[in-house]
């Protein structure tokens, strides 16, 4: 018999109807959110300790370039960035920056795109496709992620799109961090260790337009 | 002396241990209470995530087979084994296939478990630990000793000695802070260049078959992302039916953990790299391991299938913060450990590990999925007992206690008489020394016992 088959023998029983397991979930306690006021309930968890992001607002998607320069700028980076190949970015003027779209093993900034964030947690969610890497965004010491503040939705259960799911689809909230030696916290342990969040106010057109 | 009490007085004997442990597991304490403190109902939300598991474990079969049927459908490939050596050899023979020469691995108390490092080593696969503990103690060689953070025993000092000895390019400054980007610098090419990546799973969901991984660091996506081959190796109660279920799941494990409201890192992996994209493996792998999973369901022990593997039970454990996690001796530590152990390894040589526990109720208080760790500890001691593996002096001794017990006149005499005695010796309400309790009395004191037995007392308050 083979393991399969004997570990399934061993555990026979009817199948569960999906009623069943909808009526375990009920109303999950969960943290309370202001559905009226999305933007500042993400952006007070935003800056929370544990999450630690910084933020900046940008009216259109023509502001982009000017607001990582900013930011860079800032934080004493060259104007050099790892930018996914979103279509959606052709719009802005990237003159003023040295852009590429596979990050280098020590990448210093890279620019990603968030689907929605959750204001419960301040958690950015991400999905991978053609146009949008994974990699880049944990190789990477800044990450910059533009938000459309339209995106914003209130509790963790709105993350995942119903239907098929992408081959990953990822949550960040926060820095790369760890408490491993002494329970000490320390930012920047594999990952990022800048997280910095620009709001787009304008419509931001979904990718599948494109 | 059995093994256990060899190591757990050995670990008494050791200061820094104790100073270690008690940094990280203070912490993990304090923060997990503001964040239960700040949750709006978390004595309903742990009875929920109780009755999710519980209808998972019922139903484990069917929900395996959808999980496995929507994870082929996403190209992934999976794999069951019954055994841990099973587990390993399927693990050891993707590799071959692969032709790897290093795997990167995110932490995974399973691969711990079935005994993977050293499955790896024997095969001649160089392993790389990529978790911030796990490289310590790699490094170190030595086992975890905490679920969660399984450097715990370490001291930053050991730390630092350790990685300056190891590392090629090693800190400076003598900071926490240092010593992390140090281990950053030594692990970031390590996990580019491996061929293989090997992780658990925090939660299998049944209706995407996505496999869900959790971390603070980041390292599972680093290690998981560039190698061609993704491995799997999860137990077979990882199972969830669906997001929502895991969402409420994540909730309770954060905040369990270590008293955040969500891990940094939180994703779920679908297949390997679709047609198209930039990154991910080329293969994805599941190994679903049963290793004694099927047989405590059957024998008395499906509660203990809840676990999330949240640690709090251990961080909140009077015995578990005076011996760290070694002097269990299995690879579960703590009062989790003390009920896993014996259906993993055999009670005969863990039937003591039963009695580390006061009874105090703690573990059980603090489980996010409310597991009875008393009473599943209290049933390894009468199985235990039923089996003839207690001592003869310890059978001798509750021979004649219960012999006692049984006759109330002579058992409140006794028990008075003891009283009186053990006052005696007392000092200031605490006892340094007591005839035939040496092994207790040595590294810490026994309260001195009140005036008069429980049953007087009571039942002179019953008389006002
Ligand atoms: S037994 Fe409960 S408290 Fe202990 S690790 Fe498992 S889930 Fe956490």
């Amino acid at each position: 018999m083979s393991a399969r088959a004997a570990i399934l023998a061993r555990l026979q029983s009817p199948a569960p109807d999906a009623s069943q397991a909808a009526a375990l979930l009920g109303t999950p306690e969960r943290p309370a959110v202001d559905a009226t006021n999305l933007l500042s309930e993400f952006l007070a968890r935003l800056a929370l300790p544990s999450v630690n992001a910084s933020h900046d607002v940008i009216a259109s998607l023509t502001d982009l370039p000017a607001a990582i320069a900013r930011y860079l700028a800032d934080q004493h980076e060259p104007l050099t960035l790892c930018c996914p190949p979103d279509p959606r970015l052709d719009v802005c003027d990237w003159s003023a920056f040295t852009l590429h779209a596979t990050a280098a093993p020590d990448e210093t900034a890279t620019l990603a795109i968030a689907r929605t964030a959750i204001a419960e947690t301040g958690s950015l969610i991400f999905e991978t496709s053609p146009t949008a890497p994974m990699l880049p965004n944990f190789l990477t010491l800044h990450h910059i992620v533009l938000l459309p503040v339209a995106a914003i939705a209130a509790h963790l259960e709105d993350a995942p799109l119903p239907g098929p799911q992408p081959r990953a689809h990822y949550w960040i909230t926060g820095v790369s961090g760890t408490t491993d030696i002494e329970g000490t916290y320390v930012r920047g342990a594999h990952g990022p260790r800048f997280l910095h969040v620009i709001l787009l106010r304008d419509e931001f057109p979904h990718i599948s337009d494109h | 002396m059995s093994s256990f009490t060899t190591r757990a007085d050995a670990a008494l004997a050791d200061p820094i241990l104790k100073i270690a442990v008690e940094r990280t597991a203070g912490t993990a304490q304090a923060k997990r209470a503001i964040a239960i403190d700040a949750f709006p109902d978390f004595e309903a939300a742990r009875t929920r995530a109780a009755a999710i598991k519980d209808h998972v474990i019922a139903h484990l079969g069917p929900y395996l087979e959808q999980f496995e049927a929507n994870a082929i459908a996403a190209g992934a490939q999976v794999h069951w084994a019954q055994t841990a050596d099973e587990a390993c050899r399927i693990v050891i023979a993707i590799c071959k296939a692969a032709n790897a020469k290093t795997v990167a691995r995110s932490k995974s108390m399973l691969g711990e478990e079935i005994g993977l490092p050293h499955a790896l080593e024997e095969a001649g696969i160089g392993r790389v630990e990529t978790d911030l503990a796990e490289h310590i103690i790699q490094l170190a060689d030595e086992r975890p000793s905490h679920i969660i953070w399984p450097a715990m025993h370490k001291t930053s000092e050991q730390v630092s000695a350790l990685f300056k000895a190891k590392h090629r390019t090693p800190h400076e400054e003598e900071t926490i802070a240092a010593m992390a980007q140090s281990a950053r610098r030594e692990l970031r090419g390590a996990m580019l260049g491996a061929d293989v990546g090997i992780s658990g799973a925090n939660f299998l969901i049944a209706d995407s078959g996505a496999v869900c991984t959790v971390t603070n660091e980041g390292n599972a996506e680093l290690s998981l992302v560039p190698p061609r081959v993704h491995i799997v190796t999860a137990g077979i109660e990882k199972i969830v039916p669906s997001m929502p279920h895991a969402i409420h799941m994540l909730r309770m494990l954060a905040r369990s953990a270590t008293g955040a409201a969500l891990t940094q890192y939180t994703t779920f992996y679908t297949g390997p790299k679709r047609p198209g994209d930039r990154d991910g493996p080329e293969e994805m792998h599941i190994v679903l391991v049963d290793n004694g999973r099927t047989k405590m369901r059957e024998e008395g022990l499906a509660e203990m299938l809840r676990c999330i593997r949240c640690g709090a039970c251990m961080n909140h454990c009077v015995v578990f913060r005076q011996i760290g996690g070694h002097a269990y001796g299995g690879t579960y530590p703590g009062p989790m450990g003390a009920v896993l152990t014996p259906a993993l390894d055999g009670l005969a040589p863990n039937r003591d590990l039963a009695h580390a526990c006061t009874l105090n109720g703690m573990c059980q208080q603090v489980c996010p999925v409310k597991i009875p760790l008393p009473t599943l500890l209290k049933g390894w001691r009468e199985k235990s007992w039923r089996e003839g593996l207690e001592p003869t002096s310890m059978r001798a001794g509750l021979s004649l206690w219960a012999w006692v017990a049984t006759r109330p006149a002579l058992y409140r005499l006794g028990t008075a008489i003891a009283i009186r005695a053990i006052r005696l010796l007392g000092r200031n309400g605490w006892i340094a020394r007591l005839p035939l309790a040496g092994g207790w009395t040595r590294y810490r004191d026994l309260p001195k016992p009140a005036a008069q037995t429980f049953m007087n007392q009571y039942k002179q308050e019953q008389r006002k």
